[in-house]
C-alpha cells in the first residue's frame, strides 16, 4: 500500500460515517444485489446491440445513442454502489468510466479516435472500423491480417494522425488549405496548385519522434537486420481504395532500402496532392479539406512470380470465373501494364481448373531486393508460363476466400515467394459495370427450381449468402478436417464451433440464438449464419451441396451461382451503411471484454478498456468485498452468516442475499441442504452430492505427487497464501457467488438466472493445487476439454480454468451447475492422478462416460 | 393496369429507406422513398399509394399528419407505422386514425416484409372488390 493510500485510507476512517461499521451488512447485500442486477441488464443492452450486427435488422442512429446512453447510466449507478461498499476503494473506476464514454461520444460524433499515443499501428493492431485513421488500403490489408487462410507481409501504417503531425510541424495546415481553396475553384489551376503542396511537403522534416517511431517499428520487422530489408511504401489514402479506387492516382515505391524509409515517407505524403488527384477530386466535387493519407510500409517478400486477380471477369460478371494476370519477379510490370504478361481463365470452382491461358513474351521484370531499374528476363523463362496449374489454382482459392469475406468482387495484388508460400499484398473493390439493385424475376423463377430443404426455418444471426459442402460437426475432433468454403452444420451453437468459422461459407445449427458466442464470431468473420432451424442436421446430409440464403432463409438444394452473384454485385452491403459502420466503431468501445483473469496485473481499474471490462471488474472485485468483508467466519456468522451442515466436509458459510435460503431457517446458525432455496446452489448441490461427484475414498498418492505437495506448502506458507479453509456461499434466490478452498484449489462459481435468458450465465473459475505445474496445467486441460465438450466457451490458459457459458434456458442452467458440482468433486485431487499426458485423456473418458456426456450435451 | 403494388416510405432516418428499398423491390413492389414529409405528401397528392409505410415521431415532421392526410386522400391506402418511440398511447392513436399495422423500432426485416405482404393482400381484395 502507497504512503497516499495509507493517509487516505486513514482520512476515510475518520469519517465516521465512512466506518466499515457503519455499513450494515443487510445495505452491504442491497448494493450488492443491485450492481448485480445492474450488470446484467448491461450485459444484454450489450448482447442486443451485437445482435443488429447480424443485418437483419434495420436500426436507426437513435437507437445507438439512445443505448450507449442506457449503459453509461448503468455504469455511473454501478460505480457509486459499487463505491459504496468498498469503502470508496475504486473511485478512479468513475474516470475510466468518463474516459470509455468521451472516446464514445468521439465516435458517435463521427471523428476519427486514435488509440492513445499511437501514431503508428501494426497491421495486426488495426481495429474494425478504423479506415478511417489508416486509409481503406491499409484497412484492407488489417482485415486480411485476421484471415488465417491467408498471408500479409508484415508492416505498420502511419496513421493520418502522421500526416496532421507532420502538417503542424512544419507550419503547413494553413498554406495547404488556402492554396487547395483557391485551386478547387477551376481545374486548369489545379496542376499549379499541384505542384505547390507537393514543394511544401517535400521540403518539410519529419517531427524527430514520428522518424524515430518510423524507424524503430521497421527494425523491429526486420529482425535486427536492417541491411538486409526491404519495404515497399504505399499511399493509403483515406478514400482510396474503397468504393473509388484513386488505381495508381497516388504514389507507392517498392524495394525501398532502410537508409530511404525516411525520404520515401515524403514522398509518399506529397503524391496526395498529384495533379491526377486532385483532378479526379475536382471531377467528383469531393471537397479538398478531408484530404488526408496514411502511409503503409510493409516487408517486401523475395518474390519469384508475382501479379493480380480479379474474382470475377468484369466484362462477363455472371460467368464462374476468375482472371489472373502474372509475371516473373514484382507485381509491378502486371500492375502498370508495361509488358506483356501471362493470362489466366480460371473455374471459381474448386479445385480451380484452368479453362483459357494466354503465355505473354515476358521481357523486363523488377526483380526483389533490387533498386535499380527492371532488368531482362533470360530467354528461356520468356516464354516460360509464370503460373503452374497448381499455383494458379491456389491463387484463385484464397481470392475467394478474400472475396466471401469482403463480400465483394475484388481486385487483389499477389505474390509468391520463391519457397511458394502466396502472399496477399492489396485487396481493392472491383470496379464492376451494370451492378444490379434487385432480384429479378429471373432470379425469382430460377429459385423455384431447386428444391428448398429448410425454409423459413429459425432465426438470421449473419445475413447473406454463402453455398458449398455440408459438414456436419457433432464433436469439437470433427473440425479437424473441416474443409474450406464448406457450410458448417451442427446440432448446438457450441462455442467450439468458432474454430471453423473463418473457414465456412455458412453456419446453420438446429438450436442457439442469435446472441450466442459463435453467432458472434460469425458476424466477426462475416460468415451468414442460420441458428434454431430445429432440424438442420436431420435433413442436411454431409457432403451434400446446398446454398444458404440468410437474406430470405432459405437453404436450397445444389449450388446456385446466380444468387452468389447476386449478393457479390448488390449495390451496397449492409455492412456499409453509415449505421453499421457506426454500430461497430460504438461496439468497440463497449462490447470486447479485455479483462480476463482476475489474477492478471491489468486486472485494474485503470485496466479497463470498454465498457464490458469495467462491468466485469465491478462484478468481480464487489463478490470479493463481500467474501472479504466476512473473511472472519465468526463475524460473518454474528452478521447473519449461516452454516451448511453436511457430511462433506466443507466448512461452508452461506450468506444469503434475498431468497437464497428457505423461511423457516430462523435464528439457527445452522441450516440444512434442504433448507437452500438459491435455484443455482440446489442444482450445484445435487452434483456435489451426486455419486460421480464428491469422492471420499482416499487416492492413493505417489510419492512425487506427495513430496510436490509438501514443498508447495511450505512456499505457500512462506509466501502468506494459506487458503483459510473458509468456503462462502452467497445467495440469492436466482444467484449463487461460491468460493471455495479445498485443500489447496481454489474454485469461484458464479451463477446468474434472470428474468431473461440473456441474463442466464454461468461463470466457472478454478485455479490452484499442490503438486508440480505439469500436473496442474493437465488438470486444466482435462477441466477444459470437459467444459468446452458440453458447450463452455473457454477463456483461461496454462494452469488456470476459466470458463463461461452465457444466455442459457433456466434447464440449461440447472444442467450445467449440477454438472459443475460433480466436477468439482471430480476435480479436487486430479492433479495427483494425473502423472503423464496420456492419463488426461484416461480421466477424461471416464468423466464422460460416467455422466454420459457423450449422448447428451447439458447445454443441449 | 399495372398490377404492381405501390409503396411509399417516409422516414427523416435515411437508414431506413435504404435498407427496406430494395428488400420490397426483391419482393416485386414499387418504392418510392422521402426523408422529409413536404415531398411526401407532394408526392401523395399526385400519386395515390396502395402501401404508406411512415415513422410517426420525426424531428420537424408530424408522422401523425401525415398519416391522416394519407388516409383522407386514400382511404383504401394501409399505413403501416413504424417508430422508435413505441408506446401504447401513439399506437393507439394512429389505429384509431386508420393505421393498419404497427412496427417497433428497430424492427427484423423478415417483420417488415410480413406485414407488408398481408397488407398487400387486403390490397388486392380491396381492388377486387373495387373491379368486381
Amino acid at each position: 500500500m502507497g504512503v497516499l493510500e495509507r493517509i487516505t485510507g486513514w482520512l476515510e476512517n475518520l469519517q465516521p460515517w465512512k466506518q466499515k461499521d457503519s455499513v450494515p451488512f443487510t445495505d452491504l447485500f442491497v448494493r450488492f444485489h443491485q450492481i448485480m442486477q445492474e450488470n446484467n441488464a448491461a450485459l444484454e443492452l450489450i448482447a442486443d446491440m451485437e445482435d443488429k450486427l447480424g443485418g437483419e435488422f434495420v436500426f436507426d442512429r437513435k437507437y445507438l445513442t439512445d443505448n450507449v446512453q442506457k449503459i453509461e447510466d448503468i455504469l455511473r449507478r454501478s460505480a457509486y454502489n459499487f463505491n459504496f461498499i468498498t469503502d470508496n476503494r475504486y473511485l478512479e473506476i468513475n474516470a475510466v468510466i468518463e474516459d470509455i464514454v468521451k472516446r464514445l461520444q468521439m465516435e458517435l460524433a463521427g471523428q476519427i479516435v486514435i488509440p492513445k499515443g499511437k501514431t503508428i499501428l501494426a497491421l495486426g493492431e488495426i481495429a474494425e472500423v478504423m479506415d478511417d485513421a489508416v486509409g481503406n488500403k491499409a484497412y484492407n490489408l488489417s482485415r486480411i491480417v485476421n484471415l488465417p487462410q491467408a498471408k500479409v507481409p508484415p508492416g505498420f501504417v502511419v496513421t493520418i494522425g502522421g500526416f496532421r503531425k507532420y502538417l503542424a510541424y512544419n507550419n503547413l495546415f494553413d498554406q495547404i488549405e488556402a492554396l487547395l481553396k483557391d485551386g478547387f475553384r477551376d481545374e486548369h489551376s489545379l496542376e499549379s496548385v499541384s505542384q505547390q503542396c507537393r514543394l511544401l511537403i517535400l521540403g518539410g522534416d519529419i517531427p524527430p519522434e514520428l522518424r524515430r517511431e518510423i524507424l524503430v517499428a521497421a527494425e523491429e520487422i526486420c529482425e535486427g537486420r536492417p541491411e538486409d530489408c526491404y519495404f515497399s511504401v504505399r499511399s493509403s489514402a483515406v478514400g482510396e481504395d474503397g468504393e473509388l479506387s484513386f488505381a495508381g492516382l497516388h504514389e507507392s515505391y517498392l524495394n525501398v532500402p532502410f537508409r530511404e524509409l525516411l525520404s520515401s515517407f515524403k514522398k509518399v505524403l506529397a503524391s496526395l496532392y498529384s495533379p491526377g488527384g486532385l483532378k479526379y477530386r475536382f471531377a467528383r466535387q469531393m471537397p479538398p479539406n478531408d484530404l488526408a493519407m496514411a502511409v503503409l510500409y510493409q516487408l517486401m517478400v523475395p518474390s519469384r512470380v508475382a501479379g493480380v486477380a480479379y474474382t470475377l471477369d468484369p466484362n462477363n460478371p455472371q460467368q464462374e470465373v476468375c482472371l489472373i494476370a502474372s509475371s516473373w519477379g514484382l507485381g509491378k510490370v502486371v500492375v502498370e501494364g508495361s509488358g506483356e504478361v501471362d493470362t489466366y481463365r480460371i473455374s471459381r470452382r474448386s479445385p480451380h481448373t484452368i479453362l483459357d491461358q494466354r503465355t505473354g513474351s515476358k521481357e523486363r521484370m523488377v526483380a526483389p531486393f533490387e533498386t535499380g531499374p527492371s532488368r531482362e528476363v533470360s530467354p528461356e523463362l520468356r516464354d516460360t508460363p509464370s503460373l503452374k496449374p497448381e499455383e494458379a489454382a491456389e491463387v484463385v482459392e484464397t481470392a475467394l476466400i478474400l472475396e466471401r469475406y469482403f463480400k465483394r468482387p475484388l481486385d487483389i495484388e499477389w505474390s509468391l515467394d520463391q519457397e511458394g508460400q502466396l502472399w496477399a499484398l492489396q485487396a481493392r473493390p472491383l470496379g464492376l459495370s451494370g451492378t444490379r439493385g434487385s432480384r429479378s424475376a429471373e432470379l425469382k423463377g430460377l429459385l423455384k427450381q431447386y428444391p428448398a430443404l429448410l425454409d423459413k426455418r429459425g432465426v438470421i444471426a449473419y445475413r447473406g449468402i454463402g453455398a458449398g459442402q455440408v459438414w456436419v460437426a457433432d464433436d469439437i475432433q470433427d473440425l479437424e478436417n473441416f474443409p474450406n468454403g464448406a457450410v458448417l452444420v451442427s446440432h448446438f451453437a457450441m462455442p467450439w464451433l468458432a474454430k471453423a468459422l473463418p473457414r465456412a461459407s455458412a453456419v446453420i445449427t438446429d438450436m442457439g440464438s442469435p446472441i450466442s458466442h459463435m453467432a458472434t464470431v460469425a458476424r466477426e468473420f462475416r460468415v451468414p449464419t442460420i441458428v434454431d432451424t430445429g432440424l438442420a442436421t436431420s435433413v442436411l446430409k454431409p457432403g451434400q451441396e446446398v446454398t444458404v440464403d440468410a437474406e430470405r432463409n432459405v437453404v436450397y438444394q445444389g449450388r446456385i451461382n446466380e444468387l452468389l452473384h447476386y449478393q457479390l454485385l448488390e449495390k451496397a452491403p449492409f455492412e456499409a451503411t453509415f449505421e453499421f459502420r457506426l454500430l461497430r466503431r460504438a461496439l468497440k468501445h463497449i462490447a470486447p471484454l479485455s479483462l480476463i483473469n482476475p489474477e492478471a496485473s491489468n486486472f485494474t481499474a485503470k485496466g479497463c478498456q470498454t465498457f464490458h471490462d469495467v462491468l466485469r471488474f465491478i462484478h468481480e472485485k464487489s463478490v470479493r468485498t463481500l467474501v472479504q468483508v466476512g473473511a472472519d467466519p465468526h463475524s460473518l456468522l454474528r452478521r447473519g452468516g449461516k452454516r451448511l451442515r453436511t457430511d462433506i466436509p466443507l466448512n461452508l458459510i452461506l450468506i444469503d442475499i434475498g431468497g437464497g435460503l428457505a423461511k423457516d431457517v430462523g435464528k439457527s446458525e445452522w441450516v440444512l441442504p434442504e433448507q437452500i432455496a438459491s435455484r443455482p446452489m440446489k442444482a450445484l448441490w445435487r452434483g456435489m452430492g451426486s455419486p460421480t461427484g464428491w469422492n471420499t475414498d482416499p487416492i492413493a498418492v505417489d510419492f512425487q505427487g506427495l513430496m510436490s505437495s509438501v514443498t508447495r506448502t511450505q512456499a505457500s506458507q512462506i509466501s502468506g497464501q494459506v487458503m483459510t479453509g473458509l468456503n462462502l456461499a452467497v445467495l440469492g434466490a436466482d444467484y449463487l457467488n461460491l468460493s471455495l478452498r479445498v485443500g489447496y484449489h481454489f474454485t469461484v462459481v458464479d451463477a446468474s438466472i434472470g428474468p431473461q435468458q440473456e441474463n442466464n450465465n454461468i461463470y466457472f473459475r478454478f485455479f490452484g493445487g499442490a503438486t508440480s505445474l505439469d500436473r496442474r496445467s493437465r488438470r486444466a486441460n482435462l477441466l477444459h476439454s470437459i467444459l468446452e465438450k458440453v458447450g463452455f466457451k473457454i477463456e483461461g490458459q496454462g494452469e488456470l480454468v476459466l470458463a463461461r457459458a452465457t444466455n442459457l434456458t433456466v434447464e440449461q442452467v440447472y444442467n450445467y451447475m449440477n454438472l459443475i458440482g460433480r466436477l468439482i468433486g471430480f476435480a479436487r485431487q486430479l492433479d495427483v492422478l494425473l502423472i503423464d499426458d496420456s492419463t488426461v485423456a484416461v480421466y477424461f473418458e471416464k468423466f464422460v462416460n460416467e455422466n454420459n456426456l457423450d449422448n447428451s450435451h447439458p447445454g443441449g | 393496369m399495372n398490377d404492381k403494388i405501390t409503396v411509399c416510405i417516409l422516414d427523416d432516418e435515411p437508414i431506413v429507406g435504404d435498407r427496406l428499398r430494395p428488400e420490397l423491390e426483391d419482393d416485386g413492389y414499387e418504392v418510392e422513398v422521402f426523408t422529409d414529409s413536404a415531398s411526401a405528401i407532394k408526392r401523395v397528392e399526385e400519386k395515390s399509394f396502395d402501401i404508406v409505410i411512415t415513422d410517426l415521431k420525426m424531428e420537424g415532421v408530424d408522422g401523425m399528419g401525415f398519416l391522416e392526410k394519407v388516409k383522407e386522400k386514400g382511404p383504401n391506402t394501409e399505413v403501416i407505422v413504424i417508430t422508435g418511440y413505441a408506446t401504447i398511447e401513439t399506437a393507439r392513436e394512429s389505429f384509431v386514425k386508420g393505421a393498419y399495422d404497427f412496427i417497433a423500432k428497430p424492427f427484423r426485416i423478415s417483420e417488415i416484409r410480413d406485414v407488408v405482404k398481408k397488407a398487400k393482400r387486403r390490397v388486392r381484395k380491396s381492388r377486387a372488390k373495387v373491379s368486381g
